[in-house]
């Protein structure tokens, strides 16, 4: 009985023993105005090993690089959004994650609030970047899903503007990952519900038909555009297979909205796709109203993490163009940090900017609503 | 005087192994499956958040109905209707059609193999339970990439079947309800054959042999005597199948997911994202259901029409002449077999060795992927050697090894334990609770269970990595190992064990001596069945293991993510050839082995 009473204290002891959370908050404060040689000094002091999360596959190789050049033992785990907020809420410790890697601006927004996130901007490139680059999140690069199509055969669908694929005779001919499972492709679409994108869209309206839209039941442009897109689409698993189906030399006639950075794959038949805003820089004409959407991914320092300066010292790596590298060395990845160039062969940022529909963490958590609209229209 | 007697009943209560393990086993069992349910039904009432405080404006932490109006009552934009209703209707329907046809073919097959002279019975028994040891999500893949073709689904390419045979399947054949019950219902077929084919292969003959000098027609004997034997098998294997239908994941959002037909689980996993609230409902609905079946299951137990098979009286169980038909049956059985079993491993191991998706000429072939050194060249970055050359594969396979003789070992002897106080006890009220607690996690979905089990690992610091997932594990896949333990349990008569207690032999001993070796192969499924699971088991540890890298199931995930098709299918067969090279070590050192099964 005595030895059972002493494991039952023994245990409670544990439990109660957890090392009270530092606060990471004052940390990251202090770690803005540290210089690259403090970071590195203050990174080294911590003890164990550094744990980072990322919806991005290309993190492996960055925190290997990374573990590499400071000699520190790093884990790198490639999760989904949902998942990485699932563990930044229920873990704590050592095995908890440092720094995270996470897209969905909306999301991101609610979890900083939560107070689960803390956004580091490194002093190194502070001074470089756009205030909407590092506040109220530090942007590590812009990821684009553009119209990309199938060039064989004679129904190629070369699309000079979005209204054609709202056209009954496109309906099984557009892929599109299914919005309610990855939610930057359900932001896209809210997004074309704002004022802004709403009139550019009824302009196009016009511009294809000749004449100006009538709206019916829909509450503007955009909306309409969205049921009748959404009507006319196939929904496929993941953008690596939309990727390989289109190119497929029988999917003649068939058009993707998909991660341009999949063309990498070498499972895709690259030569049979067309980049429809690739062409249309070449061609000189543009897509109307814009050629796909991008969105950020952006890093962030674990509210209870216990090695932050492990974590800082990272994203101060990430954003520099030898941390950039995992991504930067193939088409479809974009820093915010002006000295870190784009591909060979790709279009600048700024011109997928002009282009593409960019998401506004804030236009969507106002107006979260629609989705229950889209949703609909992503039944039958 | 009173007192003496309560102290006096109280010893001879606890002087019966069979309580103790009974009071053992509650204790554990409601901390382990009851606060993970209570957690849940807490995360059903409270606004949390983010997304969902500000739609139900109301502060986070608030308790509050608003979920259930949500998803149960809400008109506008069809909301109920598409994450609710629509969704359940579909599940129904799935999980009582996958139900029928695991239990109409694995039923069919157990006869065939236990009381028939049907010819190839041995690569039949071996080869049936292949589809259970692939996870369901590679035969749904395998379906889909055989079957599809230009003219449905995503309309992009031709599967085998309509490039090599030019025959187009039309589109229900290929996506959503009928594939998706099918490819279940062959998934989980094993499950009927295992239990049905045990109680078949253990029946005592006499009653048939009765029956038979009566000169009772076959038909009938089957009819009247057999079936009922049965049903208990039957109804459980119902149970099993339903609830695991109704919680896949995977197999709906690969065949629904291009004809937009979705299920309970898919609106659960999405619904996750913004609106854990919903989400939990919908956990709370199919664990609802699941509780429906048990209950229904137990009914049939504790009612009279319970049989014990296995008595102190030595049976030879007669086997019926399938004559002419023999050959023809046994061959569309094999057939299907390698359809359903080997060709989806061959077509991972194509997968695997070919650059370009859909080209299987040789010269888009390499080893590489396998055994190659400079992959480099080929992926852009990352991994450079082949599955067999990295360390990290080597790594995750001996854990994911580990864990799954770890939770096999606990769930397994947990499950005889509970398994003998269930069946001596039978009746009881613990005993009852008992069984019912034992097959709960059961009935939870393995997302649900993996996220609920993260959570209380909070409060706990020392509960991480192997010993969290191995906790999970066990507590998972004890219902396999608990139904194992009853059935066999159920099937020896009171006098097996009498004579050895009227000589005084310990209870220790009997368990060890007289009857572990008379359900040994019983009770080695038990061991077996969490083993297999857990080597392929993705959804339940995904949000538990330290890195990615740390089983092979999160690692294939990560590879397929990365669109490295080909290591992925690498593993995947990896981890079958593992799983049946372990059944097969298992069969030849003891004689048991996963088609051997539950219940005998």
């Amino acid at each position: 009985m005595k030895k059972i009473l002493a494991l039952i204290l023994a245990l409670s002891l544990l439990v109660l023993a957890v090392p009270g959370l530092a606060d990471v908050g004052e940390d990251v404060a202090a770690g803005e105005k540290l210089t690259h040689d403090e970071l590195v000094e203050k990174a080294l002091a911590e003890s164990g090993t550094f744990v980072v999360y990322g919806n991005t596959s290309r993190i492996a190789t960055a925190a290997e690089e990374f573990a590499a050049l400071y000699n520190i033992t790093t884990e790198s785990n490639n999760l989904k959004d949902q998942e990485i907020y699932t563990k930044l809420r229920s873990e704590t410790g050592s095995t908890a994650a440092d720094m995270v890697m996470i897209q969905d601006g909306a999301q991101l927004t609610d979890a900083i609030d939560e107070g689960l996130v803390i956004n580091f901007v490194p002093a190194s490139v502070v001074d470089a970047l756009d205030e909407a680059d590092r506040q109220p999140a530090l942007v590590h690069q812009f990821i684009n899903k553009l119209f990309i199509y199938n060039n064989l055969g004679e129904n190629v669908p070369a699309i000079r503007n979005v209204w054609e694929l709202t056209d009954p005779a496109m309906k099984g001919n557009i892929i599109f990952k299914n919005p309610e499972s990855e939610k930057v492709n359900m932001n896209f679409l809210v997004m074309l519900t704002s004022d802004t994108w709403a009139g550019k869209l009824a302009e196009a309206y016009k511009s294809w038909k000749g004449e100006d839209i009538d709206l019916g039941e829909y509450k503007n442009a955009g909306y309409k555009w969205v049921a009748e897109f959404l009507d006319n689409v196939t929904f496929g698993k993941s953008d690596t297979t939309i990727a390989e189906e289109v190119s497929q030399e029988t999917a003649a006639g068939k058009i993707g909205l998909f991660v341009l950075s999949k063309l990498r794959s070498s499972s895709v038949l690259t030569e049979n796709l067309t980049v429809a805003q690739y062409d249309a820089t070449e061609k000189a004409y543009t897509v109307e109203p814009f050629a796909g959407f991008m969105y950020p991914m952006y890093t962030m320092i674990n509210a209870k993490a216990t090695r932050p300066y492990t974590g800082m010292l990272f994203i101060e790596y990430l954003m520099t163009q030898e941390g950039f590298q995992p991504w930067g060395k193939s088409i479809g990845a974009y820093s915010p940090n002006p000295a870190i160039q784009v591909n060979e062969g790709d279009l600048t940022i700024d011109v997928w900017k002009n282009t593409l529909v960019m998401e506004d963490a804030a236009y969507i958590l106002e107006n979260f609503e629609v989705e229950d609209f889209i949703l609909q229209h992503c039944q039958n | 005087m009173n007192m003496l007697r309560v102290k006096g009943r109280v010893r001879g209560w606890f002087s019966r192994p069979a309580n103790v393990i009974l009071l053992i086993f509650f204790v554990t069992l409601v901390f382990l499956t009851l606060y993970p349910l209570l957690s849940l039904l807490t995360e059903t009432v409270t606004i949390h958040t983010g997304r969902e405080a500000r739609a139900a404006k109301e502060a986070a932490g608030t308790v509050s109905l608003y979920h259930f109006q949500r998803l149960f009552a809400t008109a506008e934009n069809d909301y109920s209707w598409i994450q609710f209703y629509q969704p359940f209707l579909n599940t129904l329907t799935v999980s009582l059609s996958s139900s029928l046809i695991a239990i109409a073919f694995g039923g069919v097959v157990a006869f065939l193999v236990t009381r028939t002279n049907l010819r190839y019975k041995k690569f039949i028994s071996a080869v049936f339970t292949f589809p259970y040891i692939m996870p369901a999500w590679t035969l749904a893949l395998f379906w889909e990439t055989f079957f599809k073709n230009v003219n449905i689904g995503l309309k992009t390419s031709n599967g085998i079947m309509a490039s090599v045979f030019h025959f187009f399947m039309p589109e229900w054949f290929v996506y959503g309800a009928f594939p998706i019950a099918l490819v279940l219902g062959l998934h989980y077929a094993p499950f009927a054959y295992i239990l049905i084919g045990g109680i078949l292969r253990n029946m005592d003959a006499n009653l048939e042999e009765a029956a038979t000098i009566l000169k009772t027609k076959r038909a009938r004997i089957i009819w009247r005597i057999t079936l009922p034997i049965v049903k208990p098998a039957m109804l459980s294997t119902f149970l099993l199948v339903f609830a695991s239908s109704m919680s896949a994941y995977s197999v709906p959002v690969f065949l629904g997911s291009p004809v937009r037909y979705y299920v309970l689980s898919t609106k659960m996993k999405s619904l996750m994202d913004s609106y854990p609230g919903q989400a939990y409902i919908i956990v709370g609905v199919m664990i609802l259901f699941g509780v429906a079946i048990l209950l229904l299951n137990q009914r049939v137990t504790n009612s009279r029409k319970q049989f014990t098979t296995v008595t102190g009286k030595s049976g030879q169980i007669s086997r019926i002449n399938l004559g002419k038909a023999n050959r023809p049956v046994a061959l569309l059985l094999v057939i299907i077999l390698l359809m359903v079993a080997v060709v989806p491993l061959v077509t991972f191991a194509m997968e695997s060795v070919i650059v370009k998706a859909g080209d299987y000429s040789p010269a888009n072939m390499t080893l590489d992927f396998w055994i190659g050194t400079n992959l480099d060249q080929r992926l852009d970055q990352g991994d450079s050697t082949g599955i067999l050359l990295n360390p990290k594969v080597w790594n995750a396979l001996g854990f994911s090894l580990g864990l799954a003789v770890t939770c096999a070992l606990v769930a397994g002897t947990s499950g005889i334990l509970v398994g003998y106080g269930v069946a001596k006890r039978r009746g009881s009220r613990l005993a009852d609770m008992v069984n019912s607690l034992s097959f709960f996690p059961y009935l939870m979905p393995s997302l649900a269970f993996g996220a609920i089990y993260l959570s209380m690992s909070s409060s706990f610091p020392w509960l991480r990595g192997f010993l969290l997932l191995a906790l999970v594990g066990s507590v998972k896949y004890l219902p396999f190992a608990s139904r194992s333990g009853v059935n066999a349990m159920l099937q020896l008569s009171g006098e097996i064990e009498e004579a050895a207690v009227i000589t005084g032999v310990p209870w220790w001993k009997r368990m060890l001596r007289v009857i572990f070796p008379i359900q040994k192969s019983t009770f080695l499924s038990g061991y077996l069945l969490p083993l297999v699971s857990c080597m392929r088991e993705l959804s339940l540890f995904v949000l538990l293991v330290p890195t990615s890298n740390t089983i092979l199931t999160t690692m294939l995930m990560q590879y397929s993510e990365k669109g490295w098709a080909q290591f992925g299918n690498a593993i995947n067969l990896l981890i079958i050839v593992v799983v049946l090279l372990i059944n097969f070590i298992v069969n030849k050192l003891t004689g048991a082995s996963i088609d051997k099964g539950v219940g005998g």
